[in-house]
């Protein structure tokens, strides 16, 4: 491994395949410390006394100096490229100055990282449970360190805390993402609206309706308060009672109580409720395919393999955004009841008077289509 | 009526907060599902660009809930894209011909907008050849097609994608008319194409040069799926296991061959070769005595298609007792009830059952009842999607399979005599599928049958929480039958209806339900053109699509209040009312 003279080759990290590349006049000192490095821990340190242990200076934008071994800063292609290519980093005045995402927590996560995989001789479930542990960190860290790893380039941390991410955002609300995030509702209405927009140009009854509702939310949570600013939303809230019963029609009750259909995400949320995973729900039920009307045709099963869509048809789209709750006016909703009930017991009263089969010749006689036959339900197309 | 959010004291993020684009992109391209997706682009203006622009896979569940020009816009990097376009009661030839669900106007924007598409699959709708010569020369990179229910196209259309598409994986072409121009496609694969990974033309009516199949099958070294049509013999099929002995999928196609002991030695020879085979379908009007040439198999398969194999008796129940590790059965009642019995005991890994009727207005010869569904529930504990045809049920049995299954995820019954009650009692079948909705709960797919009052529609809009989407026929008593479902139902998603005595209350009042489900199907029940009008009116962001007799020739629009309405079609949108409909379709 310890060649003299001018070369050039490129190394390949055995652990994720993290390169660096360097190229020939090289002084050989360089390549004589890369050639330890990578060499074994145990190897090292019989060759590589302490005192004869080299160091790399790092400094982060905001001027603060780090110094960490050089084999754990050469696990970093950046790093290893400001070594070789423009000899930074051997002393504290020639410090290497890292990109201005790096900040100094981040860094030192990273070299924590960068010093427990350089190690050849870990195992794959060492490593793994490492890298589990290491990403348990809060969002706002996790969102730093995915930064600065991505700005240093160092490629199996990017995937790692990348991973980490996404699992933070997979089931949650719009909502509940940009709290944790701490990211800015800043969406234009037309953004909002994008995949719902009406081209129309029809009053926006969906803005409005969920502007409404969260009125509603907001209103009671200060109900305690009596202020005048509860007094004009109230007011508010009367010009959208108005369009609400203009979209309503005469005196009809709106949507029904499903309307609200508060977030399926939140039905996610919750993993003792989780169907098992969706994609292989999805092959399955997409095998319904049906014989076409020339029967005759040879058919097999219709595979499976959709794209993770249909049934992870959870939201297609254009309607992904699941915030599709239109807030139904209670007043509203108690009518509606009123009227369910009502419409229930009326139902009840007469139902002993009539006899299964009577009213069954009522609604056949109400079937008959307009050419006089009779449809069956014919079950033998349904593949 | 400011934005909420403004005012939460949202600064301008700390900077280490604004991940830049290509580390969102990275991080979107891990989450699982599409609605996570559709989460993260709508939690700020920074992460929609960023989850939009690096979108791969699009589904679009309605052709006609967007415009196409609007997806490709929307999301400029998909790779893969699915387009389906006719109501799911097409099948049952509920839909006439020239509906609409052309895919015309969706590879053309695709060919505009994404030229690194690589897949397209297409479900219900009408492609044509024109169609397949643009996807050809559009797409250098493509390499999924995928066709399913679809018509309108020649297999000149698919000559021009063997002949095209140079980089091309798959071809599945699924229960499609393809009209038989005789044009020998399959030629059109250059001798130097070796891409090929599935190719499935078993609904293709025509022959196929059987020289240039053997060809194609033996350089495509990676080739997994095969699923030949009826033009081929069963001698062929030997030939040609041999020269793919890799293959995981098999659909034989047709095979009535007389028996010949000649044959059946190659066959099993071949058979014996495919180490790798899991999944096996094919027409079988097979003499039986040709099954134990598939025994050697049996152990390894997983998936088995007999739906359409009237293949009958004790040989059919032997080889499917071998088959201990299926997941998948598909199958004829010619079962029977001893059939399913034994399936019970030998296929312990069944997750997913389906039997066909094999005579649906036949006079009922077969022994197929309701005891079958119920050892199978009993004895397989991982089954979680039922298709059950059959000529009676009881309540009893219901519930017995509710108790035993509640991992249910998809139960579709279908009770072939409409209105049929509980054999045994005379009931209604109300009791029996209230149980399995009160049971499974995690229940996505329904299909009901049998007598059935309002009350059942009270016990699965109470509990069917998970339910996406649910099949009614010639059921209820009442709108409160409607009423109960689109007031409940949580996360219904297609509701489709026919032959009901539902009218026009639960409609109106449950009007903002239908924008959060995908589409609505009601025909034969008791809607007024009035009704629908005014569903129009109030629901900007629904289509609402009615159809009557082609043969009517008056206009919609002079039609008073109380015409009844035979087919209504409600979907929501955001591309307004679509402009292909045919005559017999007026858009309220």
């Amino acid at each position: 491994q310890l060649v003299a003279g001018h070369w050039s080759t490129r190394w390949r990290n055995t652990y994720k395949g993290v390169t660096c590349k360097f190229s020939a006049a090289s002084s050989f000192s360089h390549i004589f410390f890369l050639a330890l490095a990578r060499m074994s821990e145990s190897e090292l340190s019989v060759i590589k006394p302490e005192s004869l242990k080299t160091y790399i200076w790092l400094q982060c934008f905001d001027g603060s100096i780090q110094q960490v071994e050089e084999e754990v800063a050469m696990f970093c292609p950046m790093i290893c490229r400001e070594i070789v290519k423009n000899g930074t980093g051997s002393s504290k005045n020639h410090a290497i100055a890292l990109p201005e995402r790096v900040n100094p927590s981040s860094l030192s996560l990273i070299l924590d990282y960068c010093r427990f995989h350089q190690v050849p001789g870990r195992s794959n479930k060492e490593r793994k449970s490492f890298d589990e542990k290491f990403v348990r960190i809060d969002t706002e860290k996790l969102c730093e360190l995915t930064s600065a790893a991505d700005s240093l380039q160092l490629k199996p941390l990017v995937d790692l805390t990348s991973r980490a991410l996404a699992r933070i955002i997979e089931g949650k609300t719009p909502e509940e993402i940009r709290d944790i995030f701490h990211l800015p509702d800043d969406l234009t209405e037309e953004e909002k609206l994008e995949p719902l927009k009406n081209i129309n140009d029809d009053p926006r009854i969906r803005l409005l309706n969920r502007l409404y509702a969260k009125k509603r939310k907001e209103l009671q949570e200060r109900q305690k308060l009596k202020d005048i600013q509860v007094q004009q939303e109230q007011k508010d809230e009367r010009s959208l009672d108005e369009l609400l019963c203009f979209i309503n029609g005469d005196g009809g009750s709106g949507g029904g109580k499903a309307g609200k259909n508060k977030k399926k995400n939140k039905r996610r949320k919750d993993p003792k409720n989780l169907p098992k995973a969706d994609p292989e729900h999805v092959n399955k039920e997409e095998g319904a395919c049906a014989v076409p009307c020339n029967a005759g045709a040879v058919n097999n099963i219709s595979r499976a393999p959709c794209p993770s869509s249909d049934v992870q048809d959870d939201n297609e789209y254009p309607f992904e955004d699941g915030d599709l709750d239109d807030g139904l006016d209670p007043a509203m909703q108690e009518e509606l009841d009123r009227e369910v009930e009502d419409f229930a017991r009326r139902l009840n009263s007469v139902w002993p008077e009539r006899m299964h089969l009577g009213q069954e010749r009522r609604i056949e006689s109400q079937l008959i289509g307009g050419n006089g036959s009779l449809q069956r339900f014919s079950g033998f197309n349904h593949r | 009526m400011g934005r909420g959010g403004a005012r939460d004291g949202a600064a301008a993020a700390p900077p280490w907060h604004s991940l830049p684009d290509e580390v969102l992109e990275h991080a979107f391209s891990f989450l699982p599902a599409a609605a996570d997706r559709g989460a993260a682009a709508a939690v700020c203006h920074g992460w929609l660009g960023a989850e939009r622009r690096s979108r791969r896979r699009l589904a679009v569940a309605n052709c006609y809930a967007a415009a196409p020009r609007d997806a490709v816009d929307r999301f400029p990097s998909v790779r893969a894209a699915e387009v389906k376009g006719k109501p799911h009661f097409a099948d049952f030839g509920l839909v006439p011909p020239a509906w609409g669900a052309e895919a015309a106007p969706w590879v053309a924007a695709a060919a505009d907008g994404w030229p690194l598409l690589e897949e397209l699959s297409f479900k219900r709708m009408v492609v044509t050849d024109e169609c397949l010569e643009m996807i050809a020369s559009s797409f250098r990179n493509f390499q999924v097609l995928r066709l399913v229910s679809c018509e309108g196209f020649s297999t000149a259309g698919l000559a021009a994608i063997t002949e095209g598409c140079r980089n091309l994986r798959e071809l599945d072409l699924q229960e499609n008319y393809i009209e038989d121009c005789s044009s020998h496609w399959l030629s059109y694969f250059p001798e130097s194409f070796t891409s090929l990974e599935t190719l499935n033309f078993s609904c293709l009516e025509g022959e196929v040069n059987f020289a240039v199949l053997e060809r194609l099958v033996s350089r495509c070294r990676n080739l997994k799926t095969l699923k030949l049509n009826n033009a081929i013999p069963l001698d062929k099929v030997a030939s040609l296991l041999r020269k793919a002995p890799q293959l995981v999928e098999l659909g034989t196609g047709k095979f009535s061959a007389e028996y010949h002991s000649d044959l059946f030695a190659k066959l099993e020879a071949a058979f014996a070769g495919c180490k790798s085979l899991r999944r096996l379908s094919g027409a079988w009007d097979a003499v039986p005595d040709y099954l134990p040439a598939f025994y050697c198999v049996c152990e390894g398969l997983t998936s088995l298609n007999l739906s359409y194999a009237t293949v009958r008796g004790p040989e059919l129940i032997k080889f499917i007792s071998r088959c201990k590790n299926l997941q998948q059965l598909w199958v004829m009642d010619l079962i029977e009830d001893h059939g399913l019995a034994v399936v019970a005991g030998s296929c312990s890994k069944l997750q997913e059952l389906r039997v066909f009727p094999s005579d649906p207005f036949g006079a009922g010869q077969v022994l197929l009842t309701e005891r079958g569904l119920v050892d199978v529930s009993a004895s397989c504990p991982m089954l979680e999607s039922v298709l059950y045809f059959c000529g009676q049920m009881t309540n009893e049995a219901l519930i017995t399979i509710a108790k035993n299954r509640p991992n249910f995820t998809c139960f579709r019954l279908c009770i072939l005599e409409p209105r049929t009650p509980d054999y045994v009692t005379r009931e209604s079948l109300d009791a029996g599928f209230s149980a399995i909705v009160e049971s499974c709960k995690g229940l996505r797919r329904l299909s009901v049958s049998g007598l059935l009052t309002d009350l059942v529609f009270k016990s699965i809009g109470a509990n069917g929480n998970c339910l996406e989407m649910l099949s009614i026929a010639f059921a209820g008593n009442s709108d409160l039958g409607l009423h109960y479902i689109l007031s409940g139902c949580k996360t219904l998603k297609k509701l489709e209806i026919r032959d009901c005595p539902f009218g026009n209350k639960p409609l109106l009042a449950n009007a903002a339900k239908l924008e959060t489900m995908r589409s609505l199907w009601m025909s034969s029940c008791s809607l007024t053109l009035g009704a629908c009008r005014q569903l129009a009116e109030k629901m900007p962001r629904l289509t609402v699509e009615i159809m009557n007799d082609p043969g009517r020739t008056c206009p919609v629009e002079s039609l008073p209040d109380d015409s009844p309405v035979e087919t209504l079609y409600v979907y929501r949108t955001i591309a307004g009312p679509r402009s292909d409909t045919p005559d017999y379709v007026q858009i309220v």
